[in-house]
């Protein structure tokens, strides 16, 4: 079978007891599709070697022979847990390399916080559904994929579909809110306070929760750095980098929120940390709300980027036009690259674009967090137990949909 | 005599698919989102999802197959214990989906085979209930399923 | 036929960074292969502490024909609170490189550009000396090819299952390429039924 790989053991104990097991790729605990091939000795793990790409799906050079805006589509299905991030970073790389970053109206980046903000709660939801279930606390799975139920409804809403809604564009939203939509945000700010103290109850000061989680998967600053882990990971070990506050995109810059961060940098570090970030994301929501309540355009003015309005195709042949070649041939993006990073809930996406002056980008890179987030359980791994590995796994939080692209 | 034991053996089948966790990428949500309560797919028998294959009845093939993980795929259909069927959920398991490229197996039929399709990227967690209770039509209507059907 | 791949004749990047000014908050700074690595252990004697990413890009008719970037973060390690962290200096360095070269690897001095390296050589043949395990880490191990270089076609050696290019810009299809499969077939059937067979 071709899963042989060239990993022999090295036999370090002086019993000679060293076995290797191939943990995955199908496992209940390993968060998808990812295999680590586990030198263990009895239950305590000697050397912890992942194996990625077992779902490599080539987006990258799909990307390439895609129109941008279609481009967009595959990027969402990287980090499937939270679209909209994905969504919003290939659409801000774009539009910076089209020079219409400055004259994205600020309704749409109210909305496009806003959806933000709910995906970071969504995501953060199947994490510690996931997470939990992992360490046997079935229950909590049940809480979390209610409230993401809620936000799942709002996104079908908006966009049109539950889990790629496809709503953040280059150049805009698609669309503004349907009617309703801002009160159904109204009640689920006032909703969910009480479903997080329900999480917090079951778990927080739970005592085998406790156990389980701390003290286990220490990372200090250092070595987060140096493997490179950003996000909730690296907060919990002391190192407040928040791309949301060190370089703003799409009005972050004025809206007041803190960014929770601690410094033992165990699992139980990062649990406390993400239930933290889902209760600041809600406060965003609820001051973001605020300003959505002035209408305006949520699309960049440009007709050769943004197709007018189907309405206008009837009466206006320059809207019938720029309708046609949008479609049929896309927008061309002067040549050029360019780098964006946000605030995905796993930690940096970045996206490196270069564009030839095509139609279609000439290479997308993306930086994936959870690449190099799943990177460092070399590092941490070694001196644990096979069960610890699945704590850490679940705290570090990785999506394969973006380790493998 | 026999006959009755067939359909008591179909209808005890019927009313237990265990999947078997194969949940490759976002259709994988949507299939754990399809086991919390708003869906609750235990109410049609399916109460657990077990991870080894020996335990399991039902394939529901999730997301996208990768070149590396089709062999994976294959083994672990083989062994699984007959009587077996698979759902190919979503685009991506039916035909490749959105990726027609290097990378992905374009249809998981290829390599397996299907009983159940369920389009859509992903399906919405109606659509997996309705391919379930397709599956659970399909053994009630005997073909794959009895203790003395063939496997 | 031409190639699924081929860039278009018009507008290849020769070197992106030198069409226009730079867009977003990064320096950007190309340097000699040769210089390459001084020029990163440099960096990381500066205060580069964070390695984001290391990427590569296929440049196909240019001499040298892949350029490997690398994305810098000046991290200061202690920094507990947003005010410290302030807004960390981002840095990329671009270097030219072409296929068969001795590139240094970059892993004692990051340690997270082990998997990106592996990523690199899996998807672009560039294989990096002094790596610890040099092997394929997305595609399976025994694939021939390397998917992401400009003359591999999008769906694979073996399934180039039409000559038109699986995204038909007018300017990437020759002119008289027939349709295929079973549009051929159903032109084939009207056709036939015209001429009353």
């Amino acid at each position: 079978m071709s899963m042989s790989t060239p990993l022999t053991p090295e036999i370090v104990s002086q019993e000679g007891n060293a076995m290797v097991l191939s943990m995955g790729p199908q496992h209940p605990s390993t968060h998808g599709v990812l295999q680590i091939m586990l030198e263990i000795e009895g239950e305590s793990v000697v050397k912890a070697e992942p194996e990625i790409g077992y779902l490599h799906t080539g987006i990258e050079k799909n990307m390439e022979n895609l129109f941008w805006s279609q481009g967009q589509t595959n990027a969402e299905r990287m980090d499937y847990l939270a679209p909209s991030s994905n969504a919003l970073c290939y659409a801000l790389a774009v539009e910076k390399l089209l020079g219409i970053d400055k004259d994205i109206p600020p309704r749409a980046q109210a909305i496009r916080l806003l959806q933000m903000e709910l995906t970071r709660i969504a995501s953060h939801c199947v994490w510690l559904g996931t997470h939990a279930i992992d360490l046997g606390a079935i229950s909590c799975f049940f809480y979390c994929f209610d409230i993401r139920e809620n936000i799942l409804d709002l996104q079908e809403a908006a966009g049109g579909a539950r889990m790629h809604p496809n709503y953040i564009r280059v150049g805009g939203v698609n669309g503004d809110l349907p009617a309703g939509y801002l009160e159904r945000v109204d009640a689920l700010v006032e909703k969910f306070p009480g479903r997080m103290k329900d999480l917090r109850g079951l778990l927080q000061a739970n005592p085998i929760f406790q156990d389980r989680t701390i003290d286990v998967g220490i990372m200090t600053a250092e070595e987060a750095i140096k493997w490179g882990v950003t996000g909730p990971a690296l907060r919990a070990s002391g190192v407040a980098y928040d791309i949301r506050k060190a370089f703003p995109y799409t009005g972050y810059d004025q809206i007041e929120f803190d960014v929770p961060t601690r410094t033992e940098g165990d699992a139980y570090a990062r649990f406390l940390v993400r239930l933290d970030e889902m209760e600041e994301s809600l406060r965003i929501i609820a001051k973001i709300r605020k300003v959505l309540n002035t209408p305006g355009p949520t699309v960049v003015d440009d007709p050769k980027i943004v197709a007018p309005p189907k309405e206008t195709i009837a009466l206006s042949m320059e809207a019938l036009i720029h309708h046609f070649k949008i479609v049929s041939e896309g927008f061309r993006v002067p040549p050029g690259d360019v780098y964006q990073a946000i605030e995905s809930p796993r930690g940096e996406i970045g996206y490196y674009i270069v564009s030839n002056g095509e139609n279609r980008p000439y290479r997308v890179r993306t930086r994936p967090p959870s690449m190099y987030n799943l990177q460092c359980l070399k590092g941490i791994a070694p001196g644990n137990l096979i069960a610890d590995l699945v704590v850490m796994i679940g705290s570090l939080d990785p999506v394969f949909g973006e380790v493998d692209r | 005599m026999l006959a009755r034991l067939d359909d008591v053996a179909r209808w005890a089948q019927s009313s237990s698919v265990w999947p078997l966790t194969m949940g490759l990428a976002c259709c994988a949500i949507e299939m754990m989102t399809v086991t919390s309560a708003e869906y609750d797919i235990a109410r049609l028998g399916s109460e657990v999802f077990r991870s080894s294959p020996r335990q399991a009845d039902l394939m529901i093939v999730s997301g996208r197959v990768a070149q590396k993980m089709a062999p994976v795929v294959k083994r672990l259909f083989d062994q699984m214990a007959d009587p077996k069927w698979v759902i190919s959920m979503g685009a991506c398991a039916s035909s490749g989906g959105v990726f027609d490229n290097y990378a992905i197996v374009q249809g998981v039929d290829t390599i397996i085979p299907v009983d159940v399709y369920v389009p859509g990227c992903p399906p919405t967690p109606d659509g997996l209930l309705y391919a379930v209770n397709l599956i659970q039509q399909q053994i009630r209507e005997g073909g794959r399923g009895g203790i003395l059907a063939r496997a | 036929m031409p190639s699924t791949q081929t860039p278009p004749i018009a507008g290849v990047a020769i070197d992106p960074t030198s069409l226009r000014p730079p867009i977003d908050d990064a320096t950007i700074e190309r340097v000699e292969r040769s210089n390459l690595r001084v020029r990163l252990e440099t960096l990381k004697a500066e205060g580069y502490t964070m390695l984001l990413d290391l990427g590569a890009v296929d440049y196909m008719p240019r001499e040298p024909r892949f350029d490997l970037v690398y994305h810098f973060l000046k991290m200061p390690i202690v920094a507990s609170s947003v005010a410290e962290v302030g807004t960390p200096k981002r840095l990329r360095v671009l270097c030219a490189v072409n296929d068969g070269d001795v590139i240094k690897t970059a892993v004692d001095l990051w340690q997270n550009a082990d998997w990106a390296e592996r990523e690199i050589f899996d998807l672009f043949g560039l294989s990096f000396q002094g790596h610890p395990d040099m092997r394929r880490i997305q595609m399976p191990y025994d694939w021939e090819g390397h998917p992401l270089r400009k003359d591999y076609p999008l769906r694979g050696p073996g399934n180039e299952r039409s000559p038109r290019p699986p995204f038909a810009l007018k300017s990437n299809v020759q002119a008289g390429t027939p349709p295929t499969g079973r549009t051929l077939e159903a032109l084939q059937e009207q056709v036939k039924k015209a001429q009353g067979k």
